[in-house]
């Protein structure tokens, strides 16, 4: 499994070399000053990528311990409360979706409802008027409000 | 000569940037002590806060240089009293600390470590100050060729050093260097893999990168340990935190050694705190380790890793202020934090922007006062951090990592890369990669191209410009024995490996 790993890896490496080699071919330059142009150092890098990618596929080295079934779904859950925090951020305006985000994050990393519901109210407002008042950074205040200050 | 330092502590002693050196250490041993967040991730949460504040260039450095040595004072607390590194530079500090607080002497070695950190932060300083401006002067005859070596050199020397596997530290750094090379070519004007997105053509914005590889993926990682132990319950009481003068002159030797040793292996590119520790820790052992009393809460055995981890911070400045090539991962970010300012350290420095290479420099010396003088009395109360529980924690380093990015251009397509990237990161420190080469490959990969690209149009596209000068040979030279050194080492000392980080 963890040798697996890193021969997945590997190979998927050896895509992106590829990859990165053939765009890199087809940057083209009108009229260059210079001898190399911007395709020679890509292309260089792609094939030390590719070897190394090789020396990985055939000589796998060790891996961390892989997160259980339980863990993975916590991660997942900690990367759309993540998502939707970014997706919301100026919309709904940053105490709001922080309240959420801090809530759900603290629930996450297995807090009562009661300890994530101060830490949420906390965290917002005070990170709020520290950055806007504190430190002069204009934070969004969301869409739906009519803007008070 | 040392007009610079003078001029530093001109810079240093303004009320604005002494606040800002407390502040930094102070900030730098919190960061440290909390379990997780080294010193990278500190001051990666911290930069696009002082960007944002609008501080000049040496204010900026003077802050983020307090955090990263703090940081490395700070790492020791939960090495000693619960067993678990703060950051990869404290690993060693594990052996010998843990087994003293086990024996009821948390308070002691606590106070031992904070003046063996002393002890080697300052001799290093004192040999930056020495030696910086000298290598300066040597570094203004390198010209392009020569920097392409140098950085061949760092890579080098970086594989060999970092990590426990040269192949994929070597990916790791390729890989950087790739992120790098997004956006528009500065000499031609050409797209580079920017996949049509105009957020791309200024390239992959360093403050995301970081933010996006180190805090985000720490908060990914930290998810699997929620539940691993409850440091209140483990941690042992801190009673008197005072050393007798007796014990610290018991360790004199080990630290004065470690603190040279330290600042060495900080000096040599791409190799910091950890790699430092670990040679400062197993040459004590070889010399000093008569009763096989290492690893069992042996005095000296706590003061050597910690003097090497600081004289190792404060020297991996050397290359990064004289040459622009960074020791350090940890360095690596304070030099893109002084190119978001326009500012490319390198022998130029000292001459040009003498303020911000003698203010720094001054820094380091109030800073380390300004530590030990709050780590002595204060350590039982830093301690109390490593008390604060992840719940509270992540949502804080998430809050500050979507305002440090979102700030930037309030864009949102910047916190979806940061995302992004932290979910990468997250899945290649699961393959055992480690992400200081990543960074390193990053911010060395545009200067490195640059060099390559202008000491061929110098010789019109002769390759033999690279190998002319007697430095760039010399650093050819070097760059291959580092590589082949793991080969000879494993002939000579069968089944041992060298260094863990």
């Amino acid at each position: 499994m963890k040798i697996a790993a890193d021969r997945i890896l590997g190979i998927a490496l050896i895509g992106l070399a590829t990859l990165a080699a053939f765009n890199a071919s087809q940057f083209e330059v009108m009229f260059s000053y210079e001898p190399v142009g911007p395709k020679a150092f890509p292309i260089l890098l792609a094939t030390i990528l590719a070897g190394l990618s090789l020396a990985l596929v055939f000589r796998p080295g060790e891996n961390g311990e892989w997160p259980d079934k339980h863990v993975v779904l916590r991660l997942l859950a900690v990367l759309a409360v993540l998502l939707v925090y970014a997706m919301l951020f100026t919309r709904l305006g940053f105490m709001i979706t922080t309240f959420f985000a801090v809530l759900f994050l603290a629930r996450l990393f297995e807090a009562t409802w009661q300890k994530a519901l101060v830490a949420g109210v906390l965290m917002s407002v005070g990170s709020y008027y520290l950055f806007t008042l504190g430190l002069g950074i204009s934070l969004p205040t969301g869409l739906w409000l009519p803007k008070f200050n | 000569m040392f007009d610079f330092l003078i001029q530093g502590f001109d810079v240093a002693l303004t009320p604005l940037n002494l606040g800002l050196a407390f502040m930094g250490a102070l900030l730098g041993t919190l960061f440290g002590a909390l379990p997780g967040i080294g010193p990278i991730n500190g001051i990666a949460i911290l930069m696009p806060l002082a960007y944002t504040l609008g501080l000049p260039a040496e204010s900026a450095l003077i802050l983020l240089a307090g955090v990263y040595t703090g940081a490395e004072y700070g790492g020791r607390m939960s090495s000693i009293l619960l067993n678990v590194p703060g950051d990869a530079g404290a690993v060693m500090t594990t052996l010998d600390g843990y087994p003293l607080a086990k024996k009821g002497l948390a308070g002691p070695a606590l106070g031992l470590s904070a003046i063996s950190s002393f002890v080697g932060a300052t001799i290093a300083i004192i040999g930056l100050t020495l030696f910086a401006p000298m290598l300066a002067e040597v570094a203004v005859l390198f010209g392009p060729a020569e920097f392409f070596g140098l950085m061949v050199f760092a890579f080098a020397s970086m594989s060999v050093m970092m990590g426990n596997d040269p192949v994929k530290t070597g990916i790791g750094a390729v890989l950087g260097v790739l992120v790098a090379m997004v956006g528009v070519d500065s000499g031609t004007g050409v797209m580079r893999y920017t996949l049509d997105m105009p957020e791309l053509y200024d390239g992959v914005d360093f403050v995301v990168m970081i933010i996006g590889l180190f805090a985000i993926s720490e908060i990914l990682l930290m998810l699997e340990h929620a539940h691993s132990k409850k440091a209140e319950d483990e941690m042992p009481p801190v009673s008197r935190v005072m050393v007798h003068i007796k014990e610290v002159m018991y360790c004199k030797w080990a630290m004065l050694r470690s603190s040279i040793i330290g600042f060495i292996v900080g000096v040599l590119p791409g190799t910091g705190a950890s790699v430092a520790s670990a040679v400062a820790y197993t040459t004590e052992k070889r010399l000093s380790d008569k009763d096989n009393t290492f690893g069992t809460g042996d005095m000296r055995g706590l003061a050597a890793p910690e003097a090497g981890n600081n004289a190792a911070a404060v020297g991996s400045f050397v290359p990064m202020l004289t040459l622009g090539i960074p020791g350090s991962g940890t360095t690596a970010v304070l030099l893109g934090a002084l190119m978001l300012y326009n500012i490319t350290p390198g022998p130029m420095m000292f001459t040009e922007r003498p303020e911000v290479a003698g203010g720094l420099i001054a820094s380091l010396y109030i800073g380390n006062i300004v530590l030990l003088l709050l780590n002595l009395p204060l350590a039982g109360l830093f301690a109390k951090v490593l008390t604060i529980p992840r719940w509270a924690l992540v949502p804080g380093i998430a809050i500050l990592a979507f305002v440090g990015v979102y700030q930037l251009h309030s864009s949102l397509t910047a916190i979806y890369m940061m995302l992004l990237i932290g979910v990468v990161g997250y899945a290649l420190r699961k393959l055992g990669f480690s992400l200081a080469p990543i960074i390193l490959g990053y911010v060395l990969g545009g200067l490195m191209e640059d060099n390559l690209r202008r000491a061929l149009s110098i010789s019109g596209g002769d390759m033999g410009i690279l190998w002319q000068s007697g430095i760039s040979i010399g650093l050819w030279i070097a760059a291959a024995l580092l590589l082949l050194m793991p080969l000879i080492m494993t002939k000579l000392l069968p089944g041992k490996s060298l260094t863990h980080t």
